[in-house]
């Protein structure tokens, strides 16, 4: 099987677009890492968690190929909420692998800023159960809050320490041309920020923002980092019945399958982007991807800046839902060859995308 | 309604209203949401109704909440073990929740969860209590 290339790479700043459509914002990311891969696709696989409900809009793929004049491709629209760019990346890279194509483009796109703040609470909580948990008010951050709250309990932190993620987050973010806050913070504009959910603060959420990114994927091509490999588990656990409160099941699935797929340990990534949409979840992440010991990631960010999240994650990236997972893929490819971020020093790259609360997760391993 | 249809409110009544979760006939396992297929194999699934007392394992107050739960802002959350050692989660009602506390003995209570603002219809739903009163 012939290995899988990104040849073509482009995002949209993320932030509030009032003036762009959805379909445009992303056929203009498809055209520039098009005009990059300097290559035909066969197909589209098009991430969106939201399309519908914020934007009204169905089939998106065609429309974005309409923007752009592209006629007979084939277009797959891919929703596991904001782990649906994960998810396209996946697929993509599986199609790939088999060969039915040779070259095909990943497109993330979400623009929940069409609708108001608490209308964006309502489709964010179409993520849990929508029976069982939705109905009764029950939303993704009234989740991480718990989960918070298990964990700093069984492992004896203070919040303080917690809120430690936003400041690392907005120190990297700061360095990051297509970050929405872009701007360093201190610990007490975390720790007085806005209570949302206790012990959650305003500053534990990754905000929603509006963005789009494309990446050109190509086994025919030995052009740019190579995808080693990715994989995807689901966590089929409801919330109330979870073993534990300070694992992401989704997470370590897809991390197992992955590495060992890409023959790399924890020890071997030099940079990752894990998928923080409330901080506790970033937490989780490093310690359910395997990069330190359960207990230990608050420890390990007060020893030391950790080279996770560079981008500065969803705090300070943004939160751009079902396209998140595509930024990252970006991110990380351009780490590791130094294009618009400071080049790591290492070979290979990890990217964690999830969507809900620990429902889902991507995988995906990088190299150069 | 805004968010609910009537269909799918009526469909899942047994569970808003009497907390009644499946069992499965050949093992025991009890699920709440009810599935379709125990993870032994069987599909000989009953319905079992979920005993009403408990106590509090965790608990966050939500400040930050949809449209319709505007007005009821903010909302207790609490992951509650029942007596049988099946977790629930849902809102907390009829508490201080400054004086709230972990392990709180709580009941299953039958209240409105939501008003749909343009038909007036109401739906319902189980809560839970603070048996002591807080
Ligand atoms: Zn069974």
């Amino acid at each position: 099987m012939r290995d899988v290339y990104i040849v073509g790479g482009a995002l949209y700043p993320a932030g509030r677009h009032y003036g762009k459509n959805i379909d445009d914002m992303a056929a203009e990311v498809l055209d520039k890492a098009l005009a990059e891969a300097k290559t035909d696709i066969e197909a589209v696989f098009i991430a969106s968690s939201t399309a519908e409900l914020a934007n009204k809009q169905q089939i998106l793929g065609a429309y974005v190929l309409e923007s752009l004049g592209l006629d007979k491709i084939p277009v797959f629209r891919i929703e596991d909420g904001d782990g649906s760019g994960g998810a396209a990346i996946a697929l993509a890279h599986h199609v790939l692998k088999s060969e039915e194509y040779n070259c095909v483009a990943v497109v993330g796109v979400d623009k929940p800023n069409d609708v108001l703040s608490n209308q964006q609470q309502d489709i964010y909580a179409t993520t849990l159960d929508t029976y069982f948990e939705r109905y009764f008010g029950i939303t993704p951050l009234a989740y991480a809050a718990l989960m918070a709250k298990v964990y700093l309990r069984k492992y004896e932190y203070r919040y303080e320490e917690l809120a430690q993620w936003a400041v690392l987050m907005h120190k990297h973010g700061a360095n990051n041309p297509y970050a929405y806050l872009r701007r360093q913070i201190k610990i007490e504009d975390a720790i007085n920020s806005e209570l949302v959910s206790e012990p959650l603060r305003l500053y534990d959420i990754g905000p929603l923002a509006d963005g789009a990114a494309a990446a050109v994927l190509c086994n025919n091509k030995k052009d740019g980092p190579r995808i080693l490999s990715a994989s995807v588990s689901t966590n089929a656990i409801p919330f109330n019945l979870r073993q534990d409160y300070d694992t992401l099941y989704s997470a370590q699935e897809a991390a197992k399958k992955a590495l060992e797929k890409a023959k790399v340990t924890p020890r071997d990534i030099a940079t990752a982007e894990v998928h923080d949409s409330f901080s506790i979840f970033g937490i989780l992440a490093l310690e359910s991807l395997g990069f330190v010991k359960r207990g230990g990631a608050l420890a390990a960010i007060r020893e030391g800046d950790l080279p996770i999240n560079l981008s500065g994650g969803l705090k300070s990236r943004g939160n751009i839902l079902g396209a998140t997972g595509v930024y990252q893929l970006v991110e990380v490819a351009w780490q590791l060859i130094g294009r618009e971020f400071k080049r790591v020093d290492g070979d290979y790259g990890l990217v964690h995308n999830m969507g809900g609360v620990d429902r889902v997760s991507t995988v995906v391993v990088v190299g150069v | 309604m805004k968010h609910e249809s009537v269909p799918i409110y009526w469909r899942n009544i047994p569970h808003y209203y009497r907390l009644v979760a499946k069992r499965c006939k050949k093992c025991g396992a009890v699920y709440f949401p009810p599935v379709i297929k125990c993870r032994c194999g069987s599909k000989e699934l009953e319905d079992f109704e979920l005993p009403h007392e408990g106590k509090l394992v965790e608990f966050t107050v939500l400040y930050q909440v949809g449209t319709d739960f505007l007005k009821q802002k903010p909302l207790v959350i609490g992951l509650v073990e029942l007596s049988n050692g099946v977790k629930v989660v849902g809102q907390i009602v009829d508490v201080q929740p400054e004086k709230l506390t972990q392990g709180a003995k709580v009941e299953a209570v039958f209240r409105r969860v939501m008003v749909d603002g343009k038909y007036g219809l109401v739906m319902y739903g189980y809560k839970f209590r603070p048996v002591d009163g807080v």
